[in-house]
């Protein structure tokens, strides 16, 4: 009795055994994207419309750790677009209201370019918006499956979020995010947003400060309790 | 009439001239990200209710002019604490909730000789908050207005504060005249990666406002200009 409660208890403690996560950077960080839907506003995104985001990448760790985004050398962009719009939907109060739209579609890219010129000119599309974020090597590619903005009318910053999720589908990288089997990982698209105009130029309707982290399902092994017990022997 | 009208108008026109004007412009100063969690910790899903705590704990990869730093030398790692919710308030799937004022502090630990930052599982614990904590205070400012925004049907929402930095060793790299601004974040309890006993992962920035002076000028000064 008293080897099986501690067969049991050493069982247990095994299932309870947490990683810990080391401090590091997400995949792909960046500072900062900026969001454009033609006819859109912050709090109305109208049903059908398409929304694009272009951004300059600031920093890159695992598994994309060798990439020096400071390089000024270099330049990594990325280009969100294809999503359209189901329609802003209101809730809340009038004087609390929230401001949620999910979209259909949509696809990012991010590319490498070894002449830096991407800049945020006003009033996208025009002649270097987006052209210069989808210029030189494209890295990496992929399809949102699931694609949100948030706003709201009452916080003093005007501070919502953006958020999706990626399915990876292409680019010259794509195989950094291939785990032991060969699955690739998704990637969740994270961050938060604010419209207030003095940090967003005109033309555009909100700024992103996100990133991109791996969804890597955590493998299980299957075992026995025999197993089990022998690892405590 | 007009006699009257004209130098009045350039009498006011003057005025404006000569009067400095201020414009505020902003500046990201730092851009952050991380995982928060409360003190004590909630039940599922109840994460914001009254008198809870709340820490952010994070790295900061990139830090801006006018802030001198070395993040090739040193790890850069942030801590928001001090504040619990005093208010909270439900609008369907939406939850606003609202902190007592609060910290935001910036550590520098040496790469080379100092501890890495862990978000070591269940916080608070011997690593965390401790090795976000170590170094030096680089920068430290008070955050009032701190203000979340959830929406619990999808896991995501955002957060806001108003900031004055105050303190750090790195707090005169600001103009005492531009250290007050505001801090954004994103939050999501979707990432995978979030440790055990931490709620969201949180990816932020924080902005200063700048005053930008004119410059004085007489008339003639303003007249040559355009000779």
């Amino acid at each position: 009795m008293k080897l099986r409660e501690t067969i049991l208890a050493a069982a247990l403690l095994a299932l309870a055994v947490v990683p810990t996560v080391q401090a590091a950077g997400p995949a792909i960080d960046w500072d900062p994207a900026y969001g454009w839907q033609a006819g859109g506003t912050p709090t109305n995104l109208p049903l059908g419309g398409e929304f694009k985001m272009v951004g300059v990448i600031s920093g890159f760790d695992v598994p994309l750790q060798e990439l020096n985004a400071l390089d000024p050398t270099k330049e990594y962009t990325f280009y969100v677009h294809n999503l359209i719009s189901g329609g802003t939907v209101a809730s809340g109060t009038p004087t609390m209201t929230f401001y949620e739209t999910y979209f259909a579609g949509g696809t990012i890219e991010v590319y490498e370019d070894l002449s830096p010129d991407a800049s945020f000119d006003p009033n996208p599309p025009n002649a270097g918006v987006p052209s210069d974020f989808i210029d030189g090597t494209m890295i990496l590619s992929g399809n949102f499956s699931r694609f949100v903005v948030q706003s709201n009318n009452f916080t003093v910053y005007k501070v919502g979020n953006i958020e999706g999720d990626i399915t990876w589908t292409g680019g010259t990288m794509l195989d950094r995010f291939r785990r032991i089997g060969g699955e690739i990982c998704p990637g969740l698209y994270a961050g938060g947003s604010t419209w207030n105009t003095s940090v967003v130029p005109a033309g555009y309707l909100f700024r992103h400060d996100g990133k991109i982290d791996l969804q890597c399902p955590t493998p299980t092994t299957g075992s026995t309790w025999g197993r089990i017990k022998s690892l405590y022997r | 009439m007009k006699r009257i009208a004209t130098p009045l108008c350039l009498f006011i026109g003057a005025l404006i001239a000569l009067t400095p004007q201020v414009a505020r412009a902003q500046q990201l100063i730092i851009d952050y990200v991380g995982f928060d969690y409360e003190v004590p910790a909630p039940p599922p899903g109840q994460f914001g209710q009254l008198g809870a705590g709340y820490v952010g704990l994070g790295v900061v990869p990139n830090l801006f002019a006018p802030l001198v730093s070395d993040t090739a030398s040193n790890q850069y790692t942030y801590v928001v604490s001090g504040m619990t919710v005093v208010n909270r308030q439900v609008f369907g799937s939406y939850v606003v909730i609202d902190y007592s004022p609060g910290m935001l502090s910036v550590y520098e630990d040496a790469k080379s000789g100092g501890t890495p930052a862990v978000w070591a599982p269940n916080p608070p614990n011997a690593q965390a908050p401790g090795s976000f904590t170590d170094g030096s205070l680089y920068l430290q400012g008070t955050l009032t207005g701190f203000q979340f925004v959830l929406n619990t049907a999808n896991g995501s929402g955002s957060y806001e504060a108003s900031c004055v930095w105050n303190g750090g060793s790195n707090l005169n790299d600001i103009p005492s005249g531009d250290r007050t601004g505001w801090t954004f974040a994103g939050a999501t309890g979707n990432a995978l990666n979030i440790p055990a006993g931490y709620a969201h992962q949180i990816d932020g920035q924080n902005f200063i406002v700048l005053a930008t002076h004119s410059r004085r000028t007489s008339w003639g000064g303003l007249k040559s200009t355009y000779r």
